[in-house]
């Protein structure tokens, strides 16, 4: 009896009293249910407006490719915006053949152009003939977009995808009536996905690529600096991919990559909003349940050698000055991620920052930015400084400037309010977060997926409270050595050559 | 008692039921049924203060913390002409330069410690504020927040600053191609002397100096000048009596506003290429747009979607990125201006080899639109995927307070959107040629390009005369 009251009483209590406050925290909010083929699938409630946002993550990136086929895993993110075996398609086994048929003719185009002044230009033409033929013949069987379409007419925002080094992440919105829908398209998209419309979507990568790489100086540096920093370890090619590479994919290559690495091992999948966690269990058992299993595919193996000495490149571009700095550091789950979550906000997060107050308030930059995580978490990357240096300050200004802040990291004690402000700073913008369903979705995935416990997305909080000033110097010292660093900056070319 | 749940919603809109509906096999999406969308939004409070300050507030108390935005009337349209850039630094120094009673430093070291967060902006028609605190915080906050609208001292290290910084945006301007194809842009649409078209430069900068700044600020920044949105964990009466305090003091004065330009509404007809060393060209296409309160603007608004507007269901994303490969981006936006005309604008990047080619497909696909009817599909299309989102209008407080005060800003009713939502719904297709040919102009474009000049103006010379426009 007395229990039963206990119960009954504690359960008012927490709807009434401490609900805003249970709303803080993530530990017991977080609705956790494994697939018996191994998807992992977190939820969370928020009750706020009828709204739900979904959040797939693949447990694999462009650090998984080797070379000649790197960029093939944001290839195939976009492929899987183009059907399966019924969406996409007005009849699939009529435009199979098809397909293929095309593969082979492309196949053959690619021998022949290869052999360069040798190659035989009546041949080529018949082969583009046949191709041009070809493709608009598997056409009339496609209905383009149909797999957005679906989700767009249905209420669905913020639909899109992001492929990185480490995961590739398909995310939606969607009215809260229709976790259905989602469930029906997304569980098919990830047994069923058939890769059309091949040939035209490898011009789009083509076009992305010089978009965000090839006429952006920025995207150009990271490029450069990135492929200089990495010597053996994959995260030394781009994410895009190397143009020669992505000139040269084949169907059967980003279908090999697909069926080894989307399977429910690999897939994380996080629903926040409006939703009845039971309901949308029986939905995940029922779209997602019958995925065969398949075993996780390996992690990447390949060990980034310690740098025997400073790398330095010049990107000289038609664009003014900038610097990129960065000092090799061990993964996200390696303890000394939180020292460095610290150090970055201690040189340039907000207006009391040592690199605002020192390099851009004293007029020698307009930005001093630092960050972890580039080019990925997953592995050991890179603690990264990115500068604008303000004229008529040069690049070679602010680098000092910036060694003398990571050198003053080194030898003087950071004071308990400075750390203080971090932690009140680390802790505001998680409960801001809270506020966002699709947010909180993204964290969630990623959390789980690249650090093995979606848990550390709180626990973080409390290592970072955990921090000592000696923390800090030790870290300092240790990486933040010129052997250690990579230093690529972009260099102005007055005159176009040719 | 404090969290909204499902059962307080009424049916917002029957609407948001799908209408597609086909026999098919079992399995598919078509098949599928779904149960009616019911969802009333949270209410929003208005309330006008005796300074004229006029207050909009919902409760929200889901997390402890609470956001506060300001609207002011001002902009940079009003500033002269020989000093563009000045509404720009009076908002960026506001929150930079200190009070008269607090120096910047102290400022910085305050919010931040307490993760408040604090942030001063003027655009071209309007000026922002905003506050982010903590609940535990929010006095102290809010303190700060009134004094920094209404005593900046524009400390001169800061407007010196800020100087400084705009004068390197200026110097790194050309660096990125989509910036100057945008810059570019609205010049030869609006005419480069015209507020919403003009740009710094050199010499604007050089002209402005503090007193600039601190009269602007003086003639522009009163209670009666400002709408406050606010929202988070926070009592309705409470919360208008802290306002009222850290206010108080502060007098409703009357602004005379200067006369801002009306747009020349005369079409005009360019193209203009901008050298670039790129191996991509950065294309937009189009003319001016329209104003918000056009009647016909709820079927451009479909004529858009169906054109441009509507993502991966739209034609020019269909036929250009999909069909051709010949773009990774690719939209358009017939843009309804809240005060005067906005622009059409179709805009997409393309291999400089192909540039005539994606130029050719867009104006073919405008021309399109203005001869033949949309088909019956298109046009469920762009109404089903307007009114099944409708609801992510309303999903958190702050984007239903921000509409809020946005209308109220461009003396819109307040039940604006509803009344639109209603038009969209009896669009039909014959209102969607009709206000095509009215409004789109396939033979009268405004065609920019940034690229490889060796490489690209010959070929768009056949569509007529290119001007080269240079570095500035």
């Amino acid at each position: 009896m007395k229990r039963y009251r206990y119960s009954l009483l504690a359960v008012i209590f927490i709807l009434f009293i401490y609900y805003p406050a249970q709303a803080q925290k993530l530990e017991g909010r977080v609705i956790e249910h494994k697939l018996k083929n191994g998807i992992q699938v977190l939820m969370l409630e928020r009750h706020e407006a009828p709204v739900v946002s979904f959040h797939v993550l693949f447990d694999v990136g462009a650090s998984d490719e080797s070379v000649g086929i790197t960029g093939i895993a944001h290839m195939l993110e976009h492929l899987a915006f183009k059907g399966t075996k019924t969406i996409g398609t007005t009849n699939y086994e009529k435009e199979k053949p098809l397909l293929e048929k095309l593969d082979k003719i492309v196949i053959q185009l690619r021998e022949e152009r290869a052999r360069g002044e040798k190659a035989d230009p009546a041949k080529i033409q018949q082969l583009e003939k046949e191709f041009a033929e070809t493709q608009a013949e598997a056409n009339k069987y496609v209905v383009t977009d149909e797999f957005s379409k679906i989700l767009q007419v249905n209420g669905g925002v913020g639909l899109n995808a992001t492929t990185s080094q480490d995961s590739t992440r398909y995310f939606v919105s969607l009215p809260a009536n229709k976790v259905e829908l989602w469930a029906l398209l997304e569980s098919d998209r990830i047994a069923n996905l058939v890769p059309r419309e091949f040939y035209s979507e490898q011009d789009v990568v083509l076009e992305e690529r010089r978009l965000r790489t090839d006429s952006s100086p920025i995207g150009k540096l990271f490029e450069q600096f990135q492929a200089l920093a990495f010597n053996a370890h994959p995260y030394h090619n781009p994410t895009i991919g190397w143009e020669s590479d992505m000139r040269n994919y084949t169907r059967e290559k980003v279908e090999a990559f697909y069926k080894k690495y989307y399977v429910p091992a690999n897939a994380t999948i996080a629903i926040v909003g409006d939703i009845n966690p039971q309901e949308v269990i029986e939905l995940m058992e029922k779209y997602f349940g019958a995925i065969p299993p398949a075993p996780k595919p390996p992690k990447v193996v390949t060990v980034e050698p310690p740098q025997v000495g400073e790398k330095r490149i010049q990107v000289e571009l038609d664009a003014n000055p900038h610097i990129l700095i960065g000092y090799h550091k061990p993964d996200i789950n390696h303890p000394d991620e939180a020292v460095f979550d610290v150090i970055t906000s201690i040189l340039s997060e907000g207006r009391t920052s040592r690199f605002y107050k020192n390099l851009v308030e004293k007029r020698i930059a307009t930005n001093v930015d630092s960050f972890t995580g580039f080019p990925g978490d997953k592995y050991p990357n890179l603690f990264s400084i990115l500068a604008t240096p303000l004229t008529p300050h040069t690049n070679k200004e602010v680098e000092e400037g910036i060694y003398a802040e990571l050198e003053k990291l080194k030898t003087e004690s950071v004071s308990a309010e400075e750390l203080q402000k971090v932690i009140n700073n680390v802790e505001a913008s998680f409960i801001s977060s809270l506020a966002s369903n699709s947010g909180l979705a993204s964290q969630l995935a990623f959390f789980q997926a690249i650090t093995g416990d979606w848990r550390n997305l709180e626990k973080h909080i409390d290592r970072i409270k955990a921090v000592t000033p000696e923390d800090i110097k030790r870290v300092a010292k240790q990486y933040f050595i010129k052997t250690n660093r990579t230093v690529a900056e972009i260099v102005k070319r007055e005159k176009p050559q040719g | 008692m404090q969290r909204v749940t499902k059962h307080f919603f009424i049916l917002l809109n029957i609407l948001l039921l799908f209408s597609i509906a086909s026999p098919l096999q079992a399995q598919s999406y078509k098949d599928l049924k779904f149960k009616p969308l019911e969802f009333k939004p949270p209410p929003v409070d208005r309330v006008e203060l005796a300074n004229g300050m006029i207050l909009f507030l919902a409760e929200d108390h889901e997390l402890p913390i609470v956001n506060i935005s300001a609207k002011i009337r001002t902009g940079g349209i009003y500033e002269p002409a020989d000093k563009v850039g000045l509404a720009e630094l009076t908002g960026i120094v506001m929150r930079t330069g200190g009070t008269q009673s607090r120096t910047p430093e102290e400022i910085n070291e305050e919010l931040e410690f307490m993760a408040s967060t604090i942030e001063t902006s003027i655009e071209d028609e309007s000026g922002s504020a905003g506050l982010f605190t903590l609940k535990k915080n929010l006095d102290k906050s809010l303190e700060i927040f009134a004094d920094i609208l209404m005593h900046p001292a524009f400390d001169k290290d800061k407007v010196e600053l800020a100087k400084a910084k705009a004068l390197e945006a200026i110097r790194r301007r050309n660096d990125s191609p989509q910036g100057i194809a945008q810059r570019e842009f609205q010049k030869l649409i609006y005419g480069k002397t015209h507020p919403l078209a003009r740009t710094t430069e050199v010499e604007t900068i050089n002209n402005i100096s503090r007193d600039d700044m601190v009269d602007f600020h003086k003639k522009y920044f009163h209670p009666n000048t400002i709408l406050l949105g606010i929202t988070g964990d926070f009592n309705k009466a409470e919360m208008i009596e802290k306002i009222e305090k850290v206010f108080a003091g502060w007098e409703k004065v009357n602004v005379d506003y200067p006369e801002v330009p009306p747009v020349d509404t005369q079409v005009k007809s360019t193209i203009a290429l901008f050298d670039k060393d790129i191996n991509q060209a950065n294309i937009i296409i189009g003319h001016l747009g329209t104003k918000i309160t056009n009647p016909d603007y709820p079927a451009l608004r479909i004529l858009d979607e169906i054109l441009g507007g509507g993502g991966f269901t739209s034609r020019l994303y269909k036929k250009v990125r999909n069909d051709e490969g010949l773009a990774y981006g690719i939209y358009s936006n017939f843009e309804a201006g809240l005060r005067d005309y906005g622009t059409f604008e179709v805009v997409l990047q393309t291999k400089t080899e192909s540039t005539r080619e994606a130029v050719d497909a867009v104006i073919d696909q405008i021309k399109r639109l203005t001869q033949t009817e949309v088909s019956d599909e298109e046009l469920q299309v762009a109404k089903d995927q307007y009114m099944n989102s409708f609801v992510f209008r309303f999903d958190t407080r702050s984007k239903i307070v921000q509409r809020k005060m946005l209308y109220e800003y461009y003396g819109l009713p307040a039940d604006f959107l509803e009344k639109f939502r209603d038009k969209v719904l009896n669009v039909t297709k014959a209102d969607v040629l009709r206000v095509a040919q009215q409004y789109l102009h396939p033979d009268n474009l405004v065609i920019m390009v940034v690229g490889d000049r060796s490489k690209i103006e010959k070929d768009l010379a056949s569509l007529g005369p290119v001007t080269i426009l240079s570095k500035s």
